[in-house]
């Protein structure tokens, strides 16, 4: 869907390259998360993607077409593509309504169909349209600026999003929340989303695939599994922190591991220690504390399926990071 | 236009000079007597008692600043009839304005955080005043005596019709005999007084100006 | 209160009123007058005000797009600020092709409306943050449609603000006029002057500055009403 080939930006001025000979390629309904330290390139790597910012090198590439192609319209192009830009940049002259209405009205919608869609949109980002339309962007905290900044750039459902720390300005409780109706809504609307952050853990709950810069650098790519399980060298090590086995463990799902019987022990019934087979094995971890078992029963739906036990995990766990 | 050289060059040299002392006088004395004005009705409104009136104040001055000039000057002559004084006495008033206005501006603009702070250090309200309330308000005090000078010097042109002299008297007779000579020599002297008076405020500006405060 | 004090205070009133407030007489007596230059006046200050907006509008909008001419037209601003306006009017009734007349006076006060104008101008476009215009690129806007849908409407009330100015100034610089031939409200304070008759110049000085400050009152109000009420901020 978006493909980069070795794309380069040297700012006027600047002799260092803001981004240097970068490669990759994001495939359609994926998010592709961005992740690395404070400059080194995520947001102009956006930026050029909707051509706010011209490389100084190689070819971007969306749906096949070059987006430097004579016959591409910025404007229009940046029709298509969902920006929700790092520092947030509401109206502050409009009402929140006027903001999220902003590209179907520049597209010409029909205001029925426009006011359907600034509501249905309120609610999906979590907000109370009723109450919140009429309102102007300083009337709000920096979390609601945030969501309405995110349902502007869903406005017109543009296949591609451009999201630059969305989630930046709130608290870590509130971000979970927004990450996990974002993931909801994503499996729904299937678009292809390109996602800054510099938060690691975010990048693997986030991320398809995540790609991890530095100065300007691509470092490492692939899927979060990938890259926990090996680490390209030791920035991303550092990147990813000391809890490298748990983030593992939250990205297994149980089926994975478990041992496939229709012997379900007496214990794990009377105690009802059981977890559903597309839980993270994270899970089993905490039932097994909490139930003071080595053992827990796997479900699939009501159907039971087998069992993982605490060995299970550790052998796991040995074989993913075995090689360090 | 017919612009004679020669006669431009008689204004300008022979004409002008008496006026222009005059001019002068009419600008600096007005501005001095405003400010001293100005600066201790600033400083008064700025304390604990009056702090409340200041809003009030502000919004006279805001108003007075509306009245056209030439209404200003003329405005006094039925009282002090024609001269020097009644000029001079009309152009305070005008200078007056501007200065209040930013000293005003300037000394409630002083942040409460800062004041607190020097109070906390035992400060009394005199050292408070000279030490902390007056050198951070001087920017725009400084701005304010700037913007009165410039407005004074074109305005004090009109002072001649009321008996003031100045520049004024040279200009009007342009007008009267349609010499443009005389009009811009005129102008060409008040334009020199009012920027030699700026350059000079902002070098005292300079030096008066806490460094850190510089931009 | 009693009669008496009455009786004294209409005393004193009537006195203060013919000593102090002899140009209220004077108003009413000279009505037809006053009417005839608060037209012409206004019909002046309006002319200016329909040349100003268009012109000044748009050298603000051009200079706040290129930041190289903005300090050259600041720069002309600052010195037209310093020639006085007598002068102003004066050089140019002394350009044959203009002379005495509306032209002469026009021409001087579009020039005086030039700074505030301007100024507001370049202010307001600025004062749009880059955010907001990153966004609105962002999101395809087109750089006519950020000018009008959000440049403009965001800097509105900071140009209307120098319009307020523009135009107070322009109704208290005309008055200068009349010394080149403007039979406006200006006039009466030239030939109460020259007749040395306080009831002419009083009335002329009161006229024209509550006609200023109403109209700086009025506009303040229309200033406040036409701003977003989300710029607005308490
Ligand atoms: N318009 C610009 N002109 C010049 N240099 C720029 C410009 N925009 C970005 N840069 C430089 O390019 C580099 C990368 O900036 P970028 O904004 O892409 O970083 P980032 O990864 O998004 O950082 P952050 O996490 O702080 O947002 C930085 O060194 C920055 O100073
Ligand atoms: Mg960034």
């Amino acid at each position: 869907m978006i493909v980069l080939d070795k794309v380069d930006k040297v700012f006027p001025g600047s002799t260092i390259p803001a981004v240097n000979q970068i490669s990759f390629q994001i495939d359609e309904g994926n998010i592709c998360v961005f992740v690395g330290p404070s400059g080194c390139g995520k947001t102009t790597i956006l930026r050029m993607i909707n051509r706010l910012v011209e490389p100084t090198g190689g070819e971007i590439y969306i749906k096949g077409k070059k987006v430097s192609d004579k016959e591409v319209n910025p404007d229009e192009l940046r029709r298509e593509i969902g920006y929700v830009i790092q520092q947030i940049g509401l109206m502050p002259h409009r009402t929140v309504e006027q903001n999220v209405a902003l590209v179907p009205r520049l597209l010409k919608w029909p205001e029925e169909k426009i006011s359907l869609r600034v509501k249905e949109l309120l609610e999906t980002v979590g907000l109370d349209a009723e109450e919140v339309s009429r309102k102007y962007p300083y009337q709000l905290s920096g979390g609601m600026m945030q969501r309405v900044g995110v349902a502007r750039a869903l406005a017109a459902d543009p296949p591609i999003m451009l999201m630059d720390e969305p989630f930046g300005a709130v608290d870590p409780i509130v971000r979970g929340r927004l990450q996990d109706e974002f993931l909801r809504l994503q499996k729904a609307l299937k678009k292809t989303i390109c996602f800054v952050t510099h938060d690691i853990n975010e990048a693997i709950k986030m991320g398809d695939h995540i790609v991890i810069m530095n100065k300007g650098e691509l470092v490492q790519h692939g899927t979060p599994m990938e890259i926990l399980c090996n680490p390209a060298n030791y920035f991303v090590k550092d990147l990813i922190g000391t809890d490298r086995e748990i983030k593992l463990l939250e990205l297994t799902k149980s089926e994975e591991l478990v041992t496939r019987t229709k012997n379900i022990p007496e214990q794990i019934i009377e105690k009802d220690s059981f977890i559903l087979a597309i839980d993270p094995v994270q899970r089993a971890l905490e039932i097994m504390m909490k139930k003071n078992s080595d053992l827990v029963g796997v479900r699939d739906g009501a159907e039971m399926i087998g069992t993982i036990s605490w060995e299970d995990i550790k052998k796991h766990i040995n074989m993913i990071s075995g090689d360090n | 236009m017919d612009f004679e050289m020669d006669r431009f060059m008689i204004a300008l040299l022979d004409r002008s000079p008496p006026h222009a002392l005059e001019h002068l006088q009419l600008v600096l004395i007005p501005v001095v007597v405003a400010f001293i004005i100005a600066f201790t009705a600033a400083v008064l409104l700025t304390r604990e008692r009056y702090v409340k009136y200041t809003d009030r104040v502000m919004t006279v001055f805001n108003i007075g600043q509306t009245i056209p000039p030439l209404a200003v000057i003329a405005v006094f002559f039925p009282f002090l009839g024609l001269g020097r004084e009644p000029a001079l006495f009309a152009l305070t008033i005008y200078a007056l304005l501007p200065i209040a206005r930013n000293t005003l501006a300037g000394l409630k603009g002083v942040p409460g955080d800062v004041k607190d702070a020097a109070r906390g250090m035992g400060m009394t309200e005199w050292e408070m005043l000279f030490k902390v309330e007056i050198p951070l308000s001087m920017p725009v005090v400084m701005a304010g005596i700037k913007i009165s000078v410039v407005l004074t010097s074109g305005t004090a042109a009109l002072g001649a019709l009321v008996g003031g002299g100045g520049m004024g008297a040279v200009i009007f007779a342009g007008i009267d005999f349609f010499r443009a000579e005389l009009i811009v020599a005129g102008t060409l002297i008040i334009g020199v007084i009012a920027i030699t008076l700026d350059r000079l405020l902002t070098l005292i500006d300079d030096m008066l100006t806490p460094p850190h405060m510089k931009a | 209160m009693t009669p008496l004090s009455l009786a004294l205070a209409l005393f004193w009133f009537s006195n203060f009123y013919d000593e102090y407030l002899g140009f209220i007489q004077f108003i009413i007596r000279r009505w037809d007058r006053v009417i005839e230059y608060t037209f012409n006046h206004f019909s002046l200050v309006l002319t200016v005000m329909f040349f100003s907006l268009i012109l000044w509008i748009s050298v603000g909008l051009i200079i706040s797009r290129y930041e190289k001419l903005a300090s050259t037209a600041f720069g002309i601003g600052n010195i037209l600020f310093v020639i006085p306006s007598i002068s102003l009017f004066g050089i140019f009734i002394t350009i044959p092709m203009l002379g005495l007349g509306r032209t002469s006076a026009a021409l001087a006060l579009i020039l005086y409306a030039m700074m505030p104008m301007i100024r507001n101008v370049y202010r307001g476009i600025k004062s749009v943050e880059w955010p907001i215009l990153d966004a609105a690129r962002g999101m395809g806007m087109s750089a006519k449609q950020i000018l009008f849908q959000i440049q403009i409407p965001i800097a509105w009330p900071i140009i209307f603000a120098g319009i307020r100015v523009t135009v107070v100034m322009i109704t208290g610089i005309a008055t200068v006029a009349t010394f080149i031939g403007e039979r406006n409200l200006g006039r009466f304070i030239h030939h109460g002057i020259a007749r040395e008759s306080a009831d002419m110049i009083i009335a002329g000085a009161v006229i024209v500055s509550v006609i200023a400050i109403l109209l700086d009152f009025v506009l303040g109000k229309i200033e406040y009403k036409i701003t977003s009420p989300g710029l607005r901020r308490v």
